[in-house]
């Protein structure tokens, strides 16, 4: 598959080589670069690292699939200009989202510097090399995204169309990478070293949850017939947009129709991204270049920002309610202090937390008529409660992720009778950290909707949210917290915990909602039962599950 | 062999930002010599050997590599450098056959002789059975031995090593000393920084240190030492340095136990 790719570069030699560029040391970097993306990591930890050779074609076939979805959504669309339009958007999406996260780590990745920069290789053949891998990697992606939706055009528009929407296709790529470019550099204006880091993975998880947004809305609130006849109008804005220039050029092809409408839509995707590409190579690069040149010596150079180590008044209270052993202490405090600095965490966390309040918000708004009366007097707050079981049981997982695995040895070699008070104070902290605040906020809310009575009903829900975290942390592989770098397998494990999760939330949520209907106070039975439960959980069940055994299992101290 | 002047550096000045970290460094460096190159902890060591293998490009003063001007030659003085970073950073998913074809590649050198030479040199660190393997499963001396290995494939005139020697065991470790014995002596020039006295003392021919980003000391450590009478490097680091307390300063290490 690499030398395939490397092919495609052949017919342009003469054109590489009038850049000044080395032409051999080019195709030989870029062979380099797709061997490493071929040869990604998987697996957990340093002991078990299962080597794979075909990432790239793994990852063809999952975009392929992807690719199936939505041109099953694209097939109900009847005018061409809206499909296409779809179908670029689609596009711009997927890759500005590849871009941000797998490109960020390549793009400020100066640790290869120390190999590249002392061979003689010219500057000119570094930096193009670098851009034809982001180019080759995108085209790709865009390539095994469409390849569905190109033939469903074939079907419905003719071969014609298809052909005019293949060669957009490679249009939008280039501009998209322009953009890409333009925003890395006004970023990079504001920030440098931990907080760029910090700001682009923030912008990541917004992208992450407007996606899942407009995916949840878009499935749920718009009816079927609305999208099959649905045309999209055309306002002088619409020039404007991205995705509307290359629609209108196909469209254009399609209906053959070329008035002086789609004749500025044909102008705008032809000269825009030839004119951004020109940018880039001429300007943005360059620029781009010596900023990562500074970026290398980033933290040194700019204000590194001290810590405060100001304990604030919620964390002492957190501490007083949850932490009753001087023994978790520590771990309680390690994992509050780090669980906000460790960028893979708030990654994985965060998206969680905005999708669970997407679903919510759809359940609200999928009854047209929002009636608050009717509202007050159905139980839906007991839903809303339950449904935010999803966000703490993501915790556990969440915490797996970091880079410090190297770190761990630290944990074995403290005198310590059980490692379960560790893990006891880690699962702890991220409870009150992350999701406390969060529940409190809901909370009010409930109680400024329906009253004070859903106050037992809230305190109920949070006990048995608490029990089932712990039960999740406890019962998960039993690795330190931040170490393992990359994500578990999302498989079937992953699929049958989220279901055995949700028959749990569903059954606590019944059980909740019968006893309220038996007689009113009825559920507060089940506050002395939940107490009870976790106090087990917390005094025996965890000491007998947690010992050193299982943990040395889990870990490899390296 | 005559010695030639190989490295001309003259009133180098380097800034990060506001902060400058050399003020002015003059060196002459003859062919066929072991430098020895230390100073303190952020001395300015580390960025005075990345601006000589061009990975800083700016810089202000004049360097002169080989009689050529680093600032517009940079390409052919490259072809005949080596460089050995202080930490081996390598491409963790390839295997060090991949990595030195690589770099052999991209020095110009023909694919043939270049995976013979890796195979000697491999195998004189021992490491002929661990050229097929992934380097991610290395341990930090293996690394250390390919980082050593790929610098020295192109048989470069001018190798500069930054701490070569962490992580290598003792036999690997009195190999690498002789081996730079033998280099300079074919006429190679050896740009040696470290923070281990004892060896830096043993093989250099010339000592240099700096400190805030000046040359404080500069000549053979005989010379240096008439002019001082320090028994030993250690002691002279530290007197020019400046950290003469050493004695107060590990009681109260001490005595922070004892509060």
């Amino acid at each position: 598959m690499i030398k395939f790719l490397l092919s495609l570069f052949k017919p342009f030699r003469w054109f590489i080589e009038k850049m000044d560029v080395d032409y051999d040391q080019f195709i030989r970097i870029l062979q380099l670069k797709l061997t490493l993306d071929n040869r990604q990591m998987k697996g957990l930890g340093n002991h078990s690292k299962n080597e794979t050779e075909n990432a790239l074609t793994k990852q063809s076939f999952a975009q392929i699939m992807f690719g199936i979805f939505f041109a099953i959504f694209l097939l109900m669309i009847k005018s061409p200009f809206t499909y296409y339009y779809f179908a670029h958007t689609f596009l711009m999406v997927m890759m500005a989202m590849m871009i941000i996260s797998k490109f960020t780590t390549i793009l400020f990745d100066t640790s290869e510097n120390v190999i590249i920069q002392p061979l003689p290789i010219k500057g000119n053949t570094i930096s193009l090399a670098r851009n034809a891998h982001v180019l080759l990697y995108l085209s790709m992606m865009a390539f095994n995204f469409s390849v569905v939706s190109i033939i469903v055009a074939i079907t419905k528009f003719g071969i014609i169309s298809a052909l005019v929407f293949s060669f957009s296709i490679g249009l939008n790529v280039l501009f998209t990478l322009f953009l890409a470019n333009m925003l890395y550099l006004v970023i990079m204006r504001f920030a440098s070293g931990e907080k760029l880091k910090n700001l682009l993975m923030y912008f990541q998880i917004v992208i992450a949850i407007l996606f899942m947004a407009f995916y949840q809305f878009g499935i749920n609130l718009v009816d079927r017939t609305q999208i099959q006849n649905m045309v999209l109008p055309v306002h002088w804005y619409t020039y404007l947009v991205p995705p509307a220039f290359f629609s209108g050029l196909v469209e254009a092809f399609t209906s053959f129709v070329f008035d002086y409408r789609h004749c500025i839509f044909i102008v705008e995707a032809l000269t825009i991204p030839i004119i951004g590409i020109y940018l880039t190579g001429k300007y943005l690069t360059p620029i781009f270049n010596r900023k990562l040149m500074d970026l290398e010596q980033g933290d040194r150079v700019s204000k590194v920002k001290t810590e405060t180590t100001h304990q604030s008044l919620w964390y002492r209270m957190m501490l007083a309610v949850f932490v009753h052993r001087q023994e978790e202490k520590a771990s309680f405090k390690l994992v509050w202090t780090m669980t906000g600095r460790e960028r893979l965490f708030m990654q994985t966390f965060l998206p969680s937390l905005g999708f669970i309040v997407i679903m919510v918000a759809v359940q609200f708004f999928r009854k047209n008529s929002f009636n608050v009366d009717e509202l007050i007097h159905s139980p839906l707050y007991l839903f809303i409660l339950y449904a935010l079981m999803f966000v703490a049981a993501s915790l556990p997982a969440a915490l797996l992720l970091g880079n410090n695995g190297h770190a761990t040895w630290l944990f074995k070699t403290m005198p310590l009778s059980s490692p379960a008070h560790y893990f006891k104070g880690f699962i702890k902290a991220a409870f009150a950290r992350f999701f406390m605040p969060f529940y409190l906020l809901v909370s009010v809310g409930i109680c400024v909707l329906w009253g004070y009575k859903a106050i037992p009903d809230v305190v109920i829900a949070l006990l048995s949210i608490y029990l089932i975290t712990l039960l999740f942390y406890y019962i998960q592989e039993l690795v330190f917290p931040f170490s393992n770098e990359k994500r578990a397998s999302q498989g079937g494990a992953a699929f049958i915990k989220v279901m055995g999760l949700m028959i749990i939330a569903v059954i606590l949520g019944f059980l909740h909602f019968f006893l309220l209907r038996w007689f009113n106070y009825a559920s507060l039975l089940l506050v002395p039962f939940y107490l009870g439960v976790i106090y087990y959980v917390n005094r025996v069940f965890v000491y007998k599950k947690i010992n050193w055994e299982e943990v040395d299992k889990a870990n490899a101290y390296s | 062999m005559d010695n030639q002047t190989i490295v001309q550096i003259h009133n180098l000045e380097k800034r990060y930002g506001k902060k400058q970290v050399l003020h002015g460094i003059n060196l002459e460096i003859t062919s066929g010599q072991i430098i020895g190159y230390i100073g303190p902890n952020g001395a300015g060591k580390s960025t005075t050997v990345k601006i000589l293998c061009g990975l800083i490009n700016d810089f202000e003063g004049d360097i002169n590599i080989f009689g050529k001007d680093l600032r517009t030659h940079t390409l052919e003085i490259k072809q005949q450098v080596g460089y050995i970073p202080e930490n081996a950073v390598l491409y963790e998913s390839l295997t060090p056959m991949e990595f030195m074809e690589f770099i052999g590649e991209m020095r110009g050198l023909e694919n043939e002789i270049c995976r013979s030479k890796a195979k000697a040199l491999m195998n004189i660190f021992e490491m002929k059975p661990n050229l097929n393997q992934r380097i991610a499963t290395f341990s930090k001396g293996m690394r250390q031995k390919v980082m050593i290995c790929s610098a020295l494939l192109h048989n470069p005139d001018l190798i500069f090593m930054d701490e070569p020697l962490s992580g290598l065991d003792a036999n690997s470790v009195i190999m690498v000393k002789e081996m730079l014995t033998h280099l300079a002596r074919e006429g190679k020039t050896i740009f040696y920084s470290s923070h281990l006295m004892d060896v830096v003392e043993k093989i250099s021919d010339r000592i240099i240190l700096i400190d805030q980003g000046k040359v404080i000391a500069d000549g053979s450590f005989e010379e240096l030492n008439k002019l001082s009478n320090d028994e030993n490097l250690e002691k002279m680091f530290t007197r020019l340095t400046g950290n003469t307390n050493h004695g107060e300063k590990a009681e109260a290490f001490i005595n922070a136990f004892e509060k």
